[in-house]
């Protein structure tokens, strides 16, 4: 590099430190003993503000260590890869709602395609858990806090730049092209070998965020697992624990050991980009990838599955008016799934070539972990059975997860079978079985948890019809585009491409209209999750859920009965400033709708 | 979350370290692999020193020396892997090892210079 660009960037960087030192030494405690703060007396201010309440504005946002601050700061977060990832998506829909289309180039369309997936996954998909399970766990468990409340701000804060590197190929940087690897990054393409373009800078940068998200979805498992061994209230043994802490429990256990496999083989990937190593280049390296980032890549699937199967666990009963049925088993199979996603990562490499031997036992596991699966799905099923059913928002989303997860569960039975998927393989059957399981259900229960919560942590109800088209839309634009996909792989459609041949364009065009109806429905969702914080109707009550009818009181609304009553006690914080302005508006418009029966 | 919900507020809720330890690690990440000095450097220093913050804010440690120079001397090691060994690469070596010695002499001059001026008042 020449001089210049050295000095500006030695000058840029120390003015950086500079200026970090300088807030620093305003904000830290250390400020209590300087003169130049203006402060007051020794261990005045700075003293209670960093020992008692929060800060005050974006500070506070910036420095909490709070669990449940950091569990919003991860929703937020969440939400916006949500819609970056989903707007993506929608320009490749488009893009293939006729085959000559040409609205974005091929290229283009590789780059959104790998965006788009490692987005939804490391961006939309652990965050979004994170988000309930840091604002929750701790509340479910009678903890005060995580374990680690410093190392759980660092693990968020790892999150913002991991996004930034991995959408660099966007920004108008010179000479950085996005990446198009797709979300495997096989190589030797993602090695930069050969005559394309991924020897590029920004295949760097992705890979570098990648990282990072790794880094801190490992930092908050260590916290969980930690959390839930030691933080718990002396009320809360094993015996009843709630099943989401469980999920949790075993998903932090499963990212303990896949992550840090995943980010070992990012960086043998990158020292083979930029240093000259050979790992993925001899001999066998191609399949060796494959190894590693199954190896990583399925359970990263029951990763981002299990603890949305304990939201659904835990917020379908509260509607069906019953206890969970099969409490025990439902536990029981989460920790069987947990032991067994890493005895099948290779039912993704049955096309490849290896050992036939190897494929059928590969196989065999792959088929028994169907059983687990099932094993929920029937106590969810029994769990409704004869109850008392309230269609609410949230119990909506959590049918919708049911029927959903059984079409992406029976797809994924069927190519468990080494000559079925020896078919279907690299073709839209694929691509819809596993979207109907992500966006299916982890989102749908996503959703349901943000519905069922949302007294909890806005202090307000949402907007029920609203909530109602949103699950209806979503509903019918997931099974439309999916299930077109299940079509179109069975026609012998092959994924990952911007174009395709004139027979396959009616199915093509049916997924296309069922993206824009999601498109709709998430709009709504949007307008009504953020009208309804502003101004929807106040919850008076720690109970908006009636859930004391049935004895089906969970902690965290006790937690959330509690704060209620302090607040009145005490005259509130902030939140009576909120009352006085949406809180009486909306109030008749929704009054009578919101039961939400 | 006992009898008083409200008690977590209680604790200290606020810490100015993890964003900047969050920071550090790309920064240095970005500055190693590809080669640029400054960022490497400044990556390391805004990493270790917030390190060395957090700890001591959390009374993992009680000498800021102590730690600094722990680190500095961990960062140290890694730099003369990189640069003396058959990794050969130096550049970036070179870096980590500044980032070790402008660490430990930051640390250094903090403890004895500023952090005492700030406590005779
Ligand atoms: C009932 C259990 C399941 C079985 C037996 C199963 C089986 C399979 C198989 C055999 C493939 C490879 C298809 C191919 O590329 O030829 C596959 C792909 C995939 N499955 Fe599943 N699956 C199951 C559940 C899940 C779950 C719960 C998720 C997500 C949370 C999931 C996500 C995926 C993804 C993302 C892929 C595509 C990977 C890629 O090539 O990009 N599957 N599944
Ligand atoms: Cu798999």
């Amino acid at each position: 590099m020449e001089v210049n660009g050295q000095l500006a960037l030695t000058v840029l960087m120390g003015v950086f430190l500079i200026a970090v030192a300088a807030w620093l030494a305003r904000v830290e405690d250390w400020r209590s003993y300087t003169p130049l703060a203006g402060g007051g007396t020794v261990g005045g201010t700075a003293e209670q503000y960093v020992s008692e309440e929060k800060p005050s504005g974006v500070i506070r946002w910036l420095t909490t260590v709070d669990h449940k601050d950091i569990g919003m700061l991860y929703g937020a977060y969440a939400l916006v890869a949500f819609a970056v990832g989903g707007l993506m998506v929608v320009l490749m829909r488009i893009e293939l709602a006729d085959p000559s289309m040409t609205l974005i180039s091929n290229t283009f369309y590789n780059s959104l395609l790998t965006s788009h997936g490692i987005t939804m996954l490391f961006l939309f998909g652990t965050p979004i858990i994170a988000a309930f399970s840091n604002y929750f766990i701790p509340l479910l468990i009678g903890a005060d806090d995580m374990a680690f409340p410093r190392i759980n701000a660092i693990a968020f804060w790892l999150l913002p730049p991991a996004a930034l590197l991995i959408w660099a190929g966007f920004f108008p940087i010179p000479d950085v092209i996005p990446a198009q690897t797709a979300w495997t990054m096989y190589t030797p393409l993602s090695a930069g070998v050969g005559s394309g373009n991924q020897m590029n800078a920004g295949v760097d940068l992705m890979l570098l965020g990648l990282h990072l998200s790794g880094v801190s979805a490992t930092m908050g498992a260590i916290n969980f697992i930690a959390t839930i061994f030691t933080e718990r209230n002396e009320k809360v043994s094993w015996a009843n624990l709630d099943i989401f802490s469980w999920t949790i429990l075993t998903q932090s256990g499963l990212i303990l050991f896949a992550f840090p496999l995943l980010g070992s083989a990012i960086v043998m990937l990158l020292l083979d980009r930029n240093f000259g190593t050979m790992f993925f280049s001899v001999d066998g390296g191609a399949i060796l990838w494959q190894h590693l980032f199954w190896f990583f890549g399925h359970p990263e699937v029951y990763i981002l599955v299990l603890p949305p199967m304990g939201i659904v666990s835990l917020v379908l009963p509260r509607f069906a008016g019953r206890r969970l049925f099969g409490f025990k088993f439902v536990v029981y199979s989460t920790l069987a799934i947990g032991v067994l996603s890493f005895g099948v990562w290779a039912h993704h490499m049955f096309a490849t070539g290896i050992d036939p031997r190897l494929r059928a036992s590969f196989m065999a596991v792959s088929l028994a972990i169907a059983i687990p699966s099932a094993v929920k799905t029937f106590n969810w099923i029994t769990t409704m059975w004869n109850g008392k059913i309230r269609l609410t928002t949230p119990m909506l989303f959590c049918i919708g997860f049911v029927s959903n997860f059984i079409i992406g569960g029976v797809t994924g039975v069927f190519l468990a079978s080494i000559p079925v998927d020896l078919v279907l393989h690299d073709t839209y059957y694929v691509v819809g079985h596993f979207h109907y399981i992500v966006m299916g259900a982890i989102a749908f229960a996503g959703f349901a948890g943000l519905y069922y919560w949302f007294p909890i942590y806005t202090g307000r109800m949402y907007q029920v019809t609203l909530g109602k088209w949103h699950f209806w839309l979503s509903m019918v634009g997931t099974n439309l585009t999916f299930f077109a996909m299940i079509l179109l792989g069975y026609g012998g459609m092959p994924r990952r491409y911007a174009t395709y041949l004139p027979q396959f364009a009616t199915l093509h065009q049916v997924a296309t209209v069922g993206a824009l109806i999601l498109l709709v429905g998430q709009i709504i969702f949007v307008w009504n999750f953020v009208q309804s914080w502003l101004e929807g109707r106040e919850v008076q009550d720690g109970d908006p859920w009636d859930l004391a009818d049935d004895d089906l009181v969970t902690a965290e609304w006790t937690w959330f009965e509690r704060k209620l009553e302090t607040a009145v006690t005490d005259g509130g914080e902030d939140e009576t400033e909120l009352a006085t302005d949406g809180g009486q508006t909306v109030d008749d418009a929704d009054a009578e709708s919101a039961d939400d029966a | 979350m006992d009898e008083a919900p409200g008690l977590s507020d209680q604790y200290r809720t606020a810490s100015p370290w993890p964003v900047f330890i969050a920071l550090g690690i790309p920064i240095s990440e970005l500055g190693l692999l590809f080669g640029l000095f400054p960022l490497a450097v400044g990556g390391l220093l805004l990493f270790g020193g917030s390190v060395v913050g957090i700890l001591k804010e959390s009374g993992y440690v009680t000498s800021t020396i102590r730690a600094v120079t722990a680190l500095a001397v961990i960062f140290l090691a890694f730099g003369a892997g990189l640069a003396f060994t058959d990794i050969a690469l130096v550049t970036r070596g070179y870096a980590v090892i500044a980032a070790a010695i402008l660490l430990a002499v930051g640390g250094i001059v903090f403890e004895l210079f500023v952090r005492e001026q700030r406590q005779t008042f």
